[in-house]
């Protein structure tokens, strides 16, 4: 560095040396080398490029992103290192990641209402909720296949949930529940067998009833024995479904006895309806979501502004944070399964810690959203990455190391109602312009 | 002589001003003339001819009664010229020519003049065409003017001095008399008044101040500046000019260069006003000698002078008040949140003007009435519509009912008021509402005694619900906050304006006669009390007793729809012309507060249940926020804070907001505007 810079910016240089956790042939040598100050990721990403390619011709360009402390370079290096205030004297450290950003659009699959539930937890299938009143389930592919329908609620579905995915690959049965604004869970099984032709129509086999309002979501908890909801009369409802599946066994076999008689359907269902386990009461208006991500640890959000974790065993709240805001959406992820994401009733995505002492701010805040937040979802492996959906019908890739999203996907163009990973590479999406989008090719290491 | 009586003319003239060349060439037309007629005249006829002008002119002077008046009366004109062909000289006064006198024979008049002994005494007067004879007494004034003595012998110049004052008999001013004897000795009375004033110092009667002791200062400092003095600002009297500006450094022939101006600052000035711009732009010259002449010097003296000579200096008493410490001292909006500010979902899906909304109590929907003859509900979160109802008429209001086991909504109609099933809820409620919307005899609806025929209950087929048949127009419905009784107002129903109905019962009464032309009303939020707005007024009546407690007169010219705070001493009444007035109950039945916001009709004003926030609705595309803290300690006044306006509407057909409403839990503001768009604002 030249104090005198009668040369410009250009002949600025940083020593920086190159380090990544990738595996070998993604890897430089340790030298330390002397690159211009101005350049930006892109620019480094060439100059990582070119290392590789020098070690191993067949290399193919791709992009990285670069961590200077832990954190992502998203300006000029030499601004970076300004703003952070870190000597641009000694050696720098940069170490690179593969950039994160989607590559592949997959075509949407169409449906006949809004799409306001979409669950991406088993890898060959995709579970969505539409307005319709039906659930389908989607085969994973290229084509959009829709294997199932399941058809019984009367109103607009709020939430689904697989249950258990342990048999799926054993192509097995499915374990699905199903939260709608008819006020009623419900519990479906249905075998995932591969036919062809149109979808298979299932029932349900068990409906839950208790709420007296509309059921805003529904969770399942890691032990994949107990499920809990959130409704519109403010309170949360826990619902043990072992025990009912052991009950149905019996009943899959008369599901289709009832499909063909529909009028009998009220009666079988009343004996087939289950009861909640226990109630926690303490919001005082609609419980939008609750999160079941620890086997005695509820997290619930609501419009009351507020954010509680209940401790299951005893019913109780143990941590109470306000927000001020009403909130559509939250989730338990990020370091050590411990920060809750949440949005809501304004454009801002906000992260706390609950293990942080004596503080009830946000940790970190995200507003490059324009309109609510009607989801988020911590990646399901990584620490860092997590995506929301907006009425402004964008869903952002976020990393916690930036305050600049990712990626930002406006594949849809209407309001984006729902939004979850799928197969840790992919991101579903469903929305009021009745599409569900895929897109695909997120690395995330 | 002639030549005399033509000078004097001339002079006339040149008073009356004539010009210089016709008198001077008259004059020489009068020389030649004279030499022409009077060849033969001598030294001595010349000087007499002097002399006698010379006396004419002192005669003229002093009186012009002995002056004969001239036989000619052209004028002033040369005559030997004009009348040289012509056979008159002139007009007497009469207009009759004056014949000229035949001309003598120059020999012939020699000879007689030879004859004559008297000849030299004759001249002849060309303007009147005659000899003149002078007397002895005229020659002699004429010599007695060449002597250089007054022409008349008679008038005495040196006359004796007259003293005005006289002298005589007049004495010495003083008087001989010996001083009396009072002035030697002391003064009897004096010394008692002395006595007197001793005696009342010493009893503290009189008190004796050092200060008229001090002397004051005759002295006076001739030079300082005594325009601020006491006296002067008293009188208001002189103030003076102010001072013209010393030169600085700029104005030196060779100012450092920071004082002079880049070109990019000069044609900076081109842009400036005339006012502002600088008056000197500094320049450098390489040497004294080269400086031009100051060429405004000379405008500008005169500037000053006119300044200080036009200029009107007054003293303007000035005082000195911070103007933001008059402005009331309200509370920062940051500290006031939440409040809506933001417009984050809206509500499509109306085809035509959205009159009304309404949000169900618990907060999940929202209920929506339009010109295009539907009513809707729809999904707050999401902005889902999920069911409309073809009513087929323009949906003029629309109300849920305020208790949430009871999810019906009340559509106004032209004449019509529905009652809708909205379909919420479950299925007990559900079976519920379906028996109170059932009505089971229609003939045994109708109301005997008061009402007759005022209103008429029908089942509604086609809706499943009750279909509210008045007599005349309906403007407005408002539900008891028990949810079974309501209110229907119709305005030109005299007597049976205001009705009150009874859902479970499907009973109807008119509990309240002559009041106007009603434009609205309302129920109290927990005691027992109803309020009617007419177009000037609002009555507040006791619902247990029938009668009238409070009359509001709110000043404005009609008023449009009127809010009671939830705590219910407090109202709100928006006006047509764009005024809203905050009454306290408690306080007095005028205005306490009369805000003057909207430029257009208010369509709406509205309490927030819980938050302390009201709203107003207008047609000129805006809606407003405000903070309204009430107080339970009666001495304090309620707190009113504007907080934001909100946009986004868009006019149509001269409308703009048409309704505003508050979620019943959250602080967000619904608007629906008659651009069929119902826009929700949040916090």
């Amino acid at each position: 560095m030249e104090p005198n810079g009668s040369g410009s910016d250009a002949s600025r240089q940083v020593q920086v040396r190159f380090v990544t956790r990738l595996p070998p042939p993604l890897r430089v040598p340790p030298a330390s080398m002397a690159v211009p100050s101005h350049l930006t990721r892109f620019g480094l990403s060439d100059i990582v490029n070119l290392l590789l390619k020098n070690s191993d011709p067949d290399h193919e360009n791709q992009p990285f992103d670069f961590l200077i402390d832990g954190e992502l370079v998203r300006m000029q290096l030499d601004e970076f290192l300004i703003a952070k205030g870190i000597s641009a004297e000694k050696v720098l450290e940069l170490e690179y990641v593969k950039a994160v950003a989607p590559r592949k659009q997959e075509d949407p699959r169409p449906h006949d209402d809004w799409v306001s539930a979409v669950d991406g937890s088993n890898s060959s299938f995709i579970l969505t909720g539409c307005y319709d009143t039906f659930v389908r389930i989607w085969k994973s592919g290229d084509v959009s296949e829709c294997t199932h329908v399941l058809e019984g609620h009367t109103g607009a579905i709020t939430s689904a949930k697989f249950i258990d995915i342990r048999g799926v690959e054993n192509e097995q049965n499915f374990h699905l529940v199903t939260g709608s604004k008819d006020r009623l869970l419900r519990l479906w099984k249905c075998d995932a067998a591969k036919r062809r032709g149109d979808p298979i129509r299932v029932g349900a086999y068990k409906i839950l009833a208790g709420h007296t309002s509309s059921v805003q979501s529904v969770s399942v908890n890691p032990s994949r024995e107990m499920i809990c909801s959130g409704s519109w009369d403010c309170s949360i409802k826990l619902w043990d479904v072992k025990e009912s599946e052991e009950d149905g066994d019996g009943n899959t076999i008369s599901l289709k006895k009832r499909k063909v008689n529909s009028k009998t359907k009220e009666s079988e269902d009343a004996r087939l309806e289950g009861a909640a386990t226990s109630t926690l009461v303490g919001h005082t208006q609609c419980v939008s979501v609750a999160t079941w991500p620890d086997p005695d640890v509820l997290y619930s959000a609501s419009w009351d502004h507020s954010v509680r974790q209940w401790d299951v065993p005893s019913g109780k709240e143990t941590w109470t944070m306000v927000c001020g805001k009403a909130l559509n959406c939250l989730d338990i992820g990020g370091e050590g399964s411990a920060l809750v994401a949440a949005g809501g009733s304004d454009p801002v995505l906000r992260i706390w810690d609950p293990r942080k002492p004596g503080s009830l701010a946000p940790i970190f805040q995200y507003s490059s959203h324009s309109s609510w937040i009607s989801a988020c979802k911590w990646h399901p492996r990584s620490w860092f990455h997590l995506l929301s959906a907006s009425y402004d019908g964008k869903v952002m890739l976020w990393d916690l190391r930036t305050a600049w999203p990712l990626a930002v996907m406006e594949s849809h163009q209407d309001k984006v109602l729902c939004a979850d990973w799928w197969k840790d590479d992919s991101v579903v999406s469903g929305g009021a312009d009745s599409k569900l989008c895929i897109t695909s090719g997120i690395e995330i290491q | 002589m002639g030549k005399g009586k033509y000078e004097e003319s001339s002079s006339d003239e040149e008073v009356n001003s004539s010009s210089d060349v016709v008198e001077a060439s008259s004059d020489e037309e009068v020389e030649s003339s004279s030499d022409e007629v009077e060849a033969l005249s001598d030294d001595v006829e010349s000087s007499e001819d002097e002399s006698s002008s010379d006396n004419e002119k002192v005669e003229e002077s002093d009186s012009s009664e002995d002056e004969v008046a001239p036989r000619n009366t052209v004028g002033d004109i040369p005559l030997v010229e004009w009348h040289k062909d012509e056979e008159h000289i002139g007009y007497d006064i009469k207009g009759r020519k004056i014949k000229k006198q035949p001309r003598k024979d120059k020999l012939a008049s020699f000879i007689e003049g030879a004859d004559d002994p008297k000849n030299w005494r004759k001249i002849y007067d060309e303007y009147n065409d005659e000899e003149i004879e002078l007397t002895k007494d005229e020659i002699k004034i004429i010599q007695r003017v060449i002597s250089g003595r007054t022409p008349h012998a008679e008038v005495n110049p040196y006359e004796d001095y007259v003293d005005w004052f006289e002298y005589e008999d007049k004495g010495h001013p003083l008087s001989n008399a010996p001083e009396p004897k009072r002035r030697f000795i002391p003064s009897k009375w004096e010394q008692k008044r002395v006595a007197n004033l001793v005696r009342k110092i010493r009893a503290g009667l009189i008190k004796v101040s050092d200060q008229n002791k001090e002397e004051e200062h005759n002295v006076y400092s001739l030079w300082t500046d005594d325009t601020d003095s006491v006296e002067n600002k008293k009188r208001g009297g002189y103030v003076p000019a102010p001072k013209p500006k010393l030169p600085g450094h700029e104005e030196a022939y060779n100012p450092p260069v920071e004082y002079i101006p880049t070109a990019e600052e000069i044609n900076s000035y081109e842009l400036m006003y005339e006012e502002d711009r600088p008056k000197f732009i500094p320049r450098r010259y390489l040497n004294y000698r080269s400086v031009p002449a100051y060429d405004k010097g000379v405008k500008e003296s005169f500037d000053r002078c006119l300044d200080q000579y036009l200029c009107p200096r007054t003293r303007k008493k000035r005082i000195n008040i911070d103007p933001e410490s008059l402005k009331p001292k309200l509370p920062s909006r940051k500290d006031l949140r939440p409040y809506p500010t933001t417009c984050y979902l809206e509500y499509r899906g109306h085809m035509g003007p959205v009159n009304c909304i309404s949000v169900d109590p618990s907060g999940q929907w929202l209920a929506s009435g339009s010109t295009d003859g539907t009513a809707r509900v729809w999904e707050i979160e999401t902005g889902r519509c999920l069911k409309i109802w073809e009513v087929g008429e323009v949906a003029r209001q629309i109300c849920w009912n305020p208790s949430p086991d009871r999810p019906i909504l009340a559509v106004v109609l032209e004449y019509d008021v529905l009652l809708l099933n909205s379909g919420m809820g479950d299925i007990d409620i559900q079976t519920k509402m379906k028996e109170l919307l059932h009505i089971s005899e229609p003939g045994a609806t109708e109301d005997a005694g008061d009402s007759k025929s005022a209103v008429t209950w029908i089942q509604h087929e086609k809706h499943d619900g009750i279909r509210m048949k008045h007599f005349k127009a309906v403007s407005s419905i408002e539900w008891h906050f028990k949810g079974d009784y309501f209110t229907t107002v119709v305005p030109s129903g005299d007597s049976k304006a205001i009705l009150l109905h009874q859902l479970s019962k499907k009973h109807s009464e008119t509990p309240f006669r002559k009041l106007g032309i009603p434009v609205t009303a309302v129920f109290h939020p927990s005691k027992k009390k109803f309020f009617v707005a007419t177009k000037k007024f609002v009555h507040v009546y006791d619902l247990s007793k029938v009668e009238k407690i409070q009359k509001l007169e709110t000043g404005v010219r009609e008023i449009s729809s009127i809010s009671i705070h939830p705590g219910g001493e407090n109202i709100i009444v928006g006006s047509k012309e764009g005024k809203m007035c905050w009454f306290d109950l408690e306080l007095s039945t005028r205005p306490y507060k009369t805000l003057k916001v909207h430029s257009k009709d208010i369509t709406r004003v509205t309490f927030h249940r819980t938050y302390p926030l009201f709203a107003s609705a207008s047609d000129d595309c805006t809606a407003y926020v405000f903070h309204s803290t009430v107080y339970s300690d009666l001495n304090q006044n309620p707190l009113i804070v504007p907080l934001e306006i909100l946009r986004g509407h868009k006019p149509e057909h001269g409308r703009g907001v048409l309704d505003c409403k508050y979620h019943p839990r959250q602080p967000w503001l619904f608007t629906a505007g008659a651009d069929s768009i119902i826009k929700l604002y949040c916090h």
